[in-house]
């Protein structure tokens, strides 16, 4: 995702009025992602919105001075959303991961199995199961699966809850008061 | 994971330039000061430290863009990309082999087989993702970064008004990213 450019900074000008256009379009970029992310449940939405929390905090943090104490709760509020939203993505990640596993396994076993028939075999017995090196490993990675899968629910249900406190909170505001 | 430094006399009357400076040195330092033991496998905290310690770095980089000249900043800001890619490489399998670590801890005997596979070939991944890192950090070494980031800090100190950039296009902060500050 592309930042979104900050027009206006002026390398003469004080770090006060700067900072504050930065903070003001971080914010604004963040909030850009909540009715994507928060209520169509889009992936690619999650993963902005992450990229986007973690802008906003970084300039809390070199900025934060300017600002006082309600910076200092934004960069933490930012950290807490970045850090939750990575906990969902590293559930995106996971998922694919482990299907491809499966599915290499997969592959190794046929393999394996296809081997077992003699040169002048026509057809396979049912024992040539026996054969598939990884058979003992699927009930695991499945357990593994439906783990990460459910955990992911879980997380984004959090994710909801918080965003909404967010908002009843009026978070938003309150930082753009503090920096006005 | 090691907190943000403050940033030295950080104040909103302090000028943007001479906070670009501060901001440049200051993260300079936590970087590099994390770049100790990044190659052990056993301690994953310490490439993760360096690698937030990039992202801060970075973060000031797309900051205090305007107040940079622009060839030196697009250069220095290339290297702690591919620095930070190549954390990223290491870091990621380390997260997923620590998470299937504690999850495999739970299942019963019978049932770990299979997530101690996957662990195997995220080792795997990780060993490649070290290697990486390794030459990226010679790389980095060789090239100087920590002299071309204080070499940016003194430009900022020091306006040259017709080298100073106002923008910053096309240069990834972050993975599967570009950015304009």
């Amino acid at each position: 995702m592309k930042a979104r450019k900050v027009k206006g900074l002026d390398p003469e000008a004080p770090l006060g009025p700067n900072a504050r256009r930065l903070v003001l379009v971080r914010l604004d970029e963040l909030f850009s992602f909540g009715p994507t992310a928060v209520d169509d449940e889009d992936p690619e939405a999650l993963h902005d919105m992450r990229i986007a929390a973690k802008r906003l905090r970084y300039v809390l943090e070199v900025t934060g001075p300017c600002f006082g104490e309600v910076a200092r709760m934004a960069a933490k509020q930012a950290k807490d959303l970045q850090s939750l939203l990575g906990d969902i993505h590293d559930c995106d990640e996971m998922l694919p991961r482990v299907e491809r596993h499966v599915e290499d396994l997969r592959e190794a076993d046929v393999a394996a199995v296809v081997r077992t028939v003699a040169p002048e075999g026509s057809d396979l017995v049912p024992e040539a199961t026996r054969a598939a090196p990884n058979r003992r490993s699927y009930r695991g990675l499945e357990s593994l699966r439906i783990y990460t899968e459910a955990r992911r629910e879980v997380l984004f249900a959090r994710f909801q809850a918080e965003w909404r406190r967010l908002e009843e909170e009026r978070f938003r505001e309150r930082v753009e008061a503090a920096l006005a | 994971m090691a907190r943000a430094e403050e940033i030295p006399g950080i104040a909103s009357d302090l000028s943007f330039r001479e906070a670009a400076a501060r901001a440049i040195e200051t993260r300079s330092e936590e970087l590099f000061a994390h770049s100790e033991g990044v190659l052990d496998t056993e301690d994953i905290e310490r490439v993760h430290a360096m690698r937030v310690a990039t992202r801060r770095l970075r973060a000031v980089l797309e900051i205090f863009a305007p107040c940079f000249p622009s060839k030196e900043h697009g250069r220095v800001l290339k290297a702690v990309k591919r620095l930070a890619d190549a954390l990223g490489e290491r870091r990621d399998p380390d997260v997923a082999i620590e998470s299937l670590e504690g999850i495999s801890a739970a299942l019963p005997k019978e049932d770990r087989l299979g997530v101690s596979s996957l662990i195997g070939e995220l080792r795997r991944v990780q060993h490649a993702g070290n290697e990486g890192l390794a030459l990226e950090l010679a790389r980095v070494s060789e090239e100087g970064l920590h002299g071309w980031l204080m070499e940016l800090a003194d430009a900022a100190h020091l306006p040259d008004e017709a080298a100073v950039s106002d923008a910053v296009e096309d240069v990834a902060l972050y993975p599967g990213e570009a950015v304009a500050s």
